[in-house]
């Protein structure tokens, strides 16, 4: 049988905002999943001892903690709001095509500012 | 002749897809809290005491524990599509989706008796 294209044919559709919302929301929510067994981690150092809790508040300030608390900041405040965006569409709200496409901006916009603001304050 | 009671033969993709979205809505309501309290410690606005009064109580412990189920069944749904989706070999799929949700349930279980044993 020969090769049959298989969903969802990134290579063949032509890139569009709402797309590249819908794979980025993919790819935070993976980003996010790995975060998973780090804040489980970070959540025993936090309520052992205090040496522990030293240990682990020095690690979130060292700049892989940083950089790992960027991530997943971005990353969720992303999911965050193309999941409330998701929602309002299965709602039936800004169901448009137009609508569609200039709400995957305001998200796509909301999550650069969100990043730069995580950038300076961490 | 068959006659297809409903639309959607395949219930388990409605089911997938609902309790996609209840998770998704437990979780824009409880994700935020454990989010202030990291940034809370991380800028030392609390102290670990402060830290373990909080987690310490009960709603705590409830709302961790909703939480944590919201966000594995949450996850659990939306790997499973994205490996549905990318990974075409049953082959691989299935085994991949298989320990997915082993690890998952272990993790679980590891975080819930953390919360519970919090004393």
């Amino acid at each position: 049988m020969a090769e049959r294209p298989l969903s969802p044919r990134i290579s063949i559709y032509r890139w569009h905002p709402t797309m590249i919302a819908s794979l980025a929301h993919r790819a935070s929510g993976l980003v996010l999943v790995l975060f998973v067994p780090l804040y489980l981690w970070l959540l025993r150092g936090m309520t052992g001892s205090s040496e522990q809790f030293e240990a682990t508040s020095a690690w979130l300030h060292s700049g892989l903690g940083q950089l790992f608390l960027w991530v997943a900041g971005v990353s969720l405040v992303y999911h965050f709001v193309n999941g409330v965006r998701f929602l309002s569409i299965d709602t039936g709200w800004f169901e448009s095509r137009s609508a569609l496409r200039s709400s995957a901006f305001v998200v796509l916009g909301i999550t650069a500012v969100a990043a730069v603001i995580l950038a300076v304050i961490l | 002749m068959r006659t297809v009671k409903e639309p959607g033969a395949a219930h388990s993709g409605l089911s997938d897809w609902y309790w996609q979205r209840l998770s998704a809505v437990v979780l824009l309501l409880l994700l935020p809290l454990p989010f202030y309290l990291l940034t809370a410690v991380y800028s030392g606005n609390l102290d670990q005491q402060a830290l373990l009064d909080i987690i310490d109580h009960i709603y705590s412990r409830v709302l961790h524990t909703l939480l944590i189920l919201a966000l594995i069944v949450h996850a659990y749904m939306g790997l499973k599509v994205i490996l549905e989706d990318y990974v075409h070999r049953i082959f691989w799929r299935v085994p991949l989706i298989g320990a997915m949700l082993v690890i998952m349930t272990g993790f679980g279980v590891w975080w819930l008796a953390l919360i519970w044993a919090w004393a």
